[in-house]
Formats: C-alpha cells, structure tokens, sequence
C-alpha cells in the first residue's frame, strides 16, 4: 500500500433535482428530437399549403358544402386555456419537490392528472372542430397528425405522473424520485407551450395569414 | 466544498477489485448475457451486427457486380436486382455506418472520459436490441422475396401506394423507424455522458477529438433523424390501407417534393454522422503515429462543429434536378462549396501533425493515409456535384455512384479500418497480424481503385445507376466488367480481414496495456478493460493525459458496494454528486421485442399501434418499479463476514 494524491468524493451527494442530473439533460435532448419533429410536421403544413388556392381547402366532399373550412374555436380554444392552467398546479408541484413536502406533491399531481386526463378527453372533441377526417385531402392529414402526435405526448405525461403518483402514495419520496417529479413538470411544461404555438398555427394562422 | 481537497491517502488497491468486481459482474450465463447494460458489452455487440450487417451488403453488391459484368446478363432478373440495391443501400446506410460509428462512441467515450459507464446503460441496451429487430425485420423482407424495392431513399411516387402495391416499402419505412429510435437513443447517451460524466478537471477545451467527433455526431443525430422517422411515418401512413393519409398524394393537395426535401433534410447530415466520427478516429490516431500532439487541436474542433452546422444547409443539392428556385439551387451550390473549407482545414491539420512528427507506418496509419487520398478524390467530385449545371450533366448517373463511395469507402471505412486496428488491441488485449492486414490494406485500395474509379466514367459516357442491364453496343461493358473484377478482390480483402480478426483475437501477439503508446484515457486502463473501467476513476490536468510526466490524483470515495458513478459540473468537470447506475436488467430486451414487435405488425394494421403503445407503458412501469429498488438491498449485502471474505480474496492476488 502506497500513499497516493487523491480527491475523495464521499461526502457528495447522492442524487440532485436540477440540472446538475443527468436525467434532466436525458430529458432536454427528448424534447430536442421532439421540437424537432413539430417543427419539420409545421413545415410540412405550409408547405402543403402552397398547393392550395383557399386554406382550408373547401369541404365539398359530403354536404353542406362549407367554403372556407376554417377549424372551428370554441372547443380548442377552451382546452387550450386548461392545458395552459395545468402548469400552475404543475408549479406548485414542482416546489413542494423543492421543499420535500410529499403531502402537496401528492395532491399537485392528483390534480394535474385530473387536468390531463380532462385535456385528452377534450382533444377527442377537438377532432370534430377540424370539420375534415384525415383522409380528405393532404391539409387534413396534416393537422390530424399535429393533434394526433400531441395527444400521444399528452397521454404519456399523464401516464408518467400517473406512474409516479402511485409510487409516491406506496412508497416514501425520496431525492430521486422528487427529482423525476420536477423532471416529467419539465416535460409537461414543454407540452403545454409546443401546444401554444401549434394552436396557433392550426387554429389562427387559417384565419389571419 | 470539503470534498474536493487534494489529500494524499493510503489506498487498498486489491481489495478495492475485488469489491468493484463483485459489484459489477453480470450474471453467469444466458440470463447474464441477456440481461447486461455494460456499455462495452452492448457496443462490441453493436460492431458484431454492424459488420454481420457489413457483409451481408457486401454479398448483395457482389451479386449486383457479377448481374452487371456483362451485357444483356441475367443472372438476378431486373426484380430481384431492384430489391438487391435497395436493401445493399438501406442496409450499408442505416444498420452498418451510422450503427458502427455509434457503437465505437459507445464504448470509447466513457474509457476516454473516464467514466464507468454511459449515463443511461438500460435504454442502451434497449437501442441495441431496436436497432437489432430492424435489420432483423429488413431481412426477413428480403428472404421472403418481398423486400424493398425502391432504392434506399423510396421517393414518391414510385414508393407510394398507387405504384408499389404490397408491403415491400412499408418493411423499408418500418425498419427506419427502428434503427433511428436506435440511432437517436445512442445520440442522447453520448451526449449526456459527454457532459456529465467526465474525470474531473477534463474541461470542455481538453476533451479528445474523438469524444468531441462523437458529441457533434450526437447532436446532428437529434436534430436530422426526427426527419426521416417522420417522412417514413407519413410515407407508412399514406400507404396504410383504412389509414391513407395524403401527405404525397397530388390529386388531394398533397407534394412529392415534400417527401424528398424531408428525406434529404435528414439525409444530407447522414453523411457527415457517418464522416464525422471517422474524421475522429483519424485525429486520434495521426498524433499517437506521428509521436507528437494533435496540431491545431481548436482549429480541428470549430471544423467539425461548422461542418456539423453547415451539414444542415445542403440538402437541396440531391434535388437539382427538380424545380427548386434558382436563388434557392444558388444558396445550396455556395453552402456546399463552403463546407468545403472546414473539411479542407481538417485536411491540412492532420497533415501538418504528420509534417511536424516522426510518422512510424503502423496499418492504423496505412489505412489513414488510404482515407487521406480517397476522401481527396472523393471531395474533389463533391465540388463538381455542387455546381448546378455539371449537377444535372451527371445527375442520376454512375458518376454519383461513384462519387459517394468514394466518400463514405473512402471517407468513412479506411478510417473505421484504421479504428479496427488501433483498437483491437484494447478489446482483446491482442495484436492484429501486420503481414495479413497488409495484404487486406493493399487488396482492399486496389480493389476498391478499380470497383470505383471506372464508375467516373460510366457515368460521364451516359450509364444511368440502378438499372439492371444494359445493351451490348453502349460501349459500357469493358469498364464494368473491370469495375467486377475490383469487386471481387475487395471481396477477399475482406475475407483476410475477417480470417485475421478471427485468428488473432486468441492467438495475436500479446500487445499489453498499452502498445501504441497513446496519449488517451482509454489506454490507461488493463486490455480488455475490466467491466467497472477503472479501479478508481481518473482525473486529468492535460489534453493528452498519459503522456504527462506527473500522475495526476485520482478520485476515491465512490462506493464499491453499489455501481456507483461520478458526476461532473458541464463546462469546467468539477465534482459534484455521486450517481448510482442501474444494475443488468431484463426490461430492455423486453421493450425492445414489445417495440419491435409493434412497429413491424403495424405494416398490416393501424391498431397495432395503440395496442403496442400500451404494451410499451406497462413494460415500462415494470422497467421503472423494478429499477428503483436501491441496489444496496437487493443483492450486495456486505456483512463484516462478507468483508473478511473480500479481503481473503484481495489477499490471494
């Protein structure tokens, strides 16, 4: 045995909940690809758009013949108010991670998945707003595929705080999983905000562009 | 903080192996093998498939050679002929170059930056067994005399559902999609290792080329494959019977230009995925040659992140030929032009590096120097590509054929070659046989010369590629004929490659820890390197640590009682929390066939995709549920007995 300099690392920490964890940057680089993905799909969108005289094009596949098909707003526009006040209970959470309340936690998360699972139903009833099924022409199928592929992101957040919930409520949270917690509001945030910009573009851009 | 003092300190070094051995051994057997999330495990496995994967394109461009050595010939049938370059392209593309690129990322950047694994080892082993069931799915395809058929790209309208009726194109979309959630997995692996896994005081200005090669490579992977996964997602779409979206289809409004700009916004930057990683094996390897320090180490890594940048900005050159606006082609022409330059300055680096050294002419530097002149050629008729009106002179022709495998051979397999020879030793502890890998080295540039040189001028005298025959008075047969004749000597290259691989990795000469007396972390470690890495994780004070005079400290303090890891600050690689990595687990094996499975019962019938996606969230709670037991109470119980036992052990050696 010889003496060697040497830098002993065992009073670190075991585990961070920011971004000083891998699983945080694991997540940054999901959501990347997914931007990514929305962005090359609203590419595709204006893009098919130049091969249009009217946008949308006129429903006259089925009467009553509607002329200009722009989607219809009630319905969206209301969920997209509540995917958007999710965030808050979503907020909350992720502070009561901060300060290791289980308690709060446990009750944030019944409440955004409550919020969740209200936007999915809502998004099935969005379909019906678009006035066209997918398989009508090139415009819609690329809107059903923007709310399609949204849905299936907010499925699987829902899915994930569903998953987390039940660990929380047999389980003791400990540094990790409050910090998987604060990761998935990562997410969930990052759902809520791509869907700003997309009901945007699906719902306004027909109208004012 | 109190954790970072430089202390000088007894260490058990014996005692501390055997821990870490007990820790980090797999389970014995099939289950142990199965079950493995040791990065090395999956990335020699990784190789192994892509090379399988390597020679099974290799046979079908023989097959493709021998239909076209003469005129009027029949030996494949034009149906057959179109499946064969179809799946050689498909296969060479997307289950060889970019795989086996990743796969020496994967198991290289956690050796170099000194770490004990990559940062997510279970969904590493998920991306190999994907990126598996894809080249599986491709193949069964072909076996069946249904696999694709409409060249590696599929354009519409050829590939969509009113002119290839049937299933073979939707194996093609499918097994994309496979391999690019394989492909983009091992992306985020090497990025989050990158940044936050490496032995403190490597800093972001000391980390090896290589490990910034794989870094750029990664971050291109995450911004270009979403491409290609969602063009074969609507391609897949608008052909699906009760789906039929009309994303490609004129007659509702939608374009077919839309499908080929998404397919080369994905498919230009696969180029440089492949080339990238190879400009950073050849950087590792010139300066351990040419015994001194990489010249221009700064000018080297702004190359590759502006090649890396620029790499998205071309992909309208595979296009001139449609009708793109000319201020567009234009644009397209100078980006291409001016990529050019960072691949020039690459260029002049390394030969500066050899000029300023003591160049000692090892095979991984013979297969260098080959890549040095090919890639020259190779780039040379890249420029004449960019340019608009040569462009449409040669497009579609042999003259392109020849040009990217000028690029990708000579660009990215001498390099990958040069790798193989380099590294083996450190995956098997032996020497490759010099006298055999001259004969492979010489058999495979001359061969490789007389396969593709000629095809310049095929295509200059007016061949179109990928037809499968061609008339006796074209005047084509002599240089194709020979083009054969090249193929074939590259086929026995090969064959003494394989025979030499075989042979030496038991009975080679035995090289060491280190033999080529390499500057890198790798090395710094035993030959095959121990499935814990290192006995107690580097630390370094250079950019070529083992060639420092001093030692510098190395970090303990990591428990030797669970497969714990250190974790880094981003920029500066200071300490700042321990990680505990996840044991070997048979979860991944099982999403990938629940994902598999599900993307390839999806060529049939839309519902396979919610159900599939039900089956992945259920796998995935046991996944999570399973993973998150503390390993400290599962199964590495250290009693005081059990410590005495260790320390009997450590005694013995």
């Amino acid at each position: 045995m010889t003496a060697r300099a040497v830098i002993d690392v065992s009073e670190l920490p075991s585990a961070t909940m920011d971004h000083r964890s891998t699983i945080w940057w694991g997540n940054l680089m999901l959501l990347c690809i997914e931007t990514m993905m929305f962005a090359l799909l609203v590419g595709a969108y204006f893009y098919i758009r130049q091969n249009f005289y009217e946008w949308p094009p006129p429903k006259v596949h089925d009467p009553p013949a509607i002329y200009h098909a722009v989607p219809l707003l009630t319905v969206p526009t209301i969920n997209l108010v509540l995917l958007l006040m999710s965030c808050i209970p979503m907020a909350w959470v992720d502070r009561a991670c901060l300060k290791h309340n289980q308690m709060s936690v446990t009750l944030g998360l019944v409440v955004v998945i409550l919020c969740g699972a209200a936007v999915i139903i809502f998004r099935f009833l969005e379909f019906h707003s678009l006035l066209f099924k997918w398989n009508e022409n090139a415009y819609a199928s690329a809107v059903w595929t923007i709310l399609g592929m949204h849905l299936l992101h907010l499925f699987t957040g829902t899915l994930e705080f569903a998953l987390l919930l039940s660990w929380l409520l047999l389980k003791d949270m400990d540094v990790k999983h409050a910090r998987d917690i604060r990761v998935t509001a990562t997410y969930w945030y990052w759902i809520a905000g791509v869907w700003l910009v997309l009901y945007a573009i699906v719902y306004l851009s027909p109208r004012f562009l | 903080m109190s954790a970072l003092v430089l202390e000088q300190k007894e260490l058990n070094e014996p005692l501390e192996r055997v821990a870490l051995e007990r820790v980090w051994k797999r389970p014995p057997g099939f289950i142990g093998w199965i079950t493995t999330t040791h990065h090395k495990d999956i990335a020699i496995r990784y190789i192994v498939t892509a090379f399988i994967f390597f020679a099974l394109a290799g046979i079908l461009a023989f097959f493709m050679r021998l239909q076209l050595s003469f005129p009027e010939n029949n030996i494949l049938g034009p149906d057959r002929y179109n499946q064969f370059f179809t799946v050689h392209g498909m296969t060479m593309m997307f289950l060889f170059a970019v795989p086996v690129m990743e796969a020496l990322g994967l198991y290289f950047v956690p050796l170099m930056i000194g770490t004990r694994n990559v940062a997510f080892p279970r969904m590493n082993a998920f991306g190999y067994y994907t990126y598996l069931a894809g080249g599986i799915l491709l193949y069964v395809g072909l076996f069946l005399n249904i696999g694709p058929d409409t060249g590696w790209f599929s354009y519409v309208p050829l590939s969509g559902p009113q002119f290839s009726p049937g299933k073979r194109v939707d194996f093609w979309a499918q097994m994309i999609t496979l391999t690019e959630i394989a492909a983009l997995v091992g992306a985020v692996e090497i990025i989050v290792t990158v940044f936050k896994m490496r032995a403190p005081g490597m800093s972001l200005n000391r980390l090896p080329i290589f490990v910034w090669a794989q870094l750029i490579t990664a971050f291109m992977i995450i911004f270009a494959m979403p491409a290609i996964m969602l063009g074969s997602g609507m391609l897949a779409m608008d052909r699906l019977t009760h789906v039929s979206t009309h994303f490609f289809n004129p007659a509702e409004g939608g374009d077919a230009l839309l499908y080929q700009h998404i397919f080369w916004f994905f498919g230009h930057p696969e180029v440089y995925i492949i080339f990238i990683p190879a400009t950073g094996f050849v950087s590792t390897i010139i300066p351990v040659f040419a015994r001194r320090k990489i010249f221009g180490y700064t000018a080297l890594v702004l190359s590759l992140i502006s090649i890396g940048f620029i790499g998205f900005g071309l992909w309208v050159h595979h296009m001139f030929a449609t009708p793109v606006p000319e201020l567009g082609q234009s644009f397209f022409t100078a980006a291409s032009m001016m990529i050019a330059i960072p691949s020039g300055i690459q260029i002049f680096c390394w030969i500066a590096t050899l000029w300023g050294g003591k160049p000692q002419m090892q095979l991984p530097l013979l297969f260098v120097l080959g890549f040095i002149a090919l890639f020259v050629l190779g780039g040379l008729t890249g420029v004449i590509l960019a340019s608009v009106s040569l462009d449409l002179q040669v497009h579609d022709t042999f003259f392109v054929v020849a040009h990217f495998h000028y690029v990708l051979i000579g660009g990215a397999v001498f390099p990958l070659f040069a790798a193989i020879y380099y590294w083996f030793p450190k995956w098997t502890g032996r020497l490759l046989d010099k006298s055999l890998g001259l004969w492979h080295f010489w058999l495979f540039f001359i061969g490789f010369n007389l396969t593709f040189f000629p095809m310049h001028q095929l295509g200059l005298k007016g061949m179109p590629r990928r037809i499968y025959t061609y008339a006796y008075d074209s005047g084509w047969a002599n240089l194709n004929l020979l083009a054969t004749t090249g193929a074939a000597i590259m086929g026995i290259s090969i064959v003494l490659f394989l025979i030499n691989v075989w042979r030496s990795r038991h009975s080679g000469v035995n090289a060491g820890p280190n033999p080529w007396h390499s500057p890198t972390l790798e090395w710094a470690t035993e030959s095959p390197p121990p499935d814990y890495n290192f006995v107690y994780l580097p630390t370094v004070q250079s950019r070529e640590p083992l060639w420092d005079e001093v030692s510098p400290p190395v970090v303990c303090g990591l428990s030797n009682r669970k497969r714990e890891s250190l974790i880094t600050t981003l920029m500066e690689a200071a300490p700042d929390h321990r990680y505990e990595l996840p044991e070997d687990s048979i979860w991944p094996v099982i999403l990938a066939l629940v994902v598999g499975g599900g993307i390839s019962w999806a060529i049939f019938d839309p519902w396979a995709v919610p159900i599939s996606a039900l089956l992945t969230f259920i796998v995935l709670c046991f996944w999570f549920w399973r993973g998150n037991e503390p390993a400290s109470l599962t199964h590495h119980v250290q009693s005081s007995e059990d410590l005495q036992l260790l320390k009997s052990e450590a005694n013995k050696i």
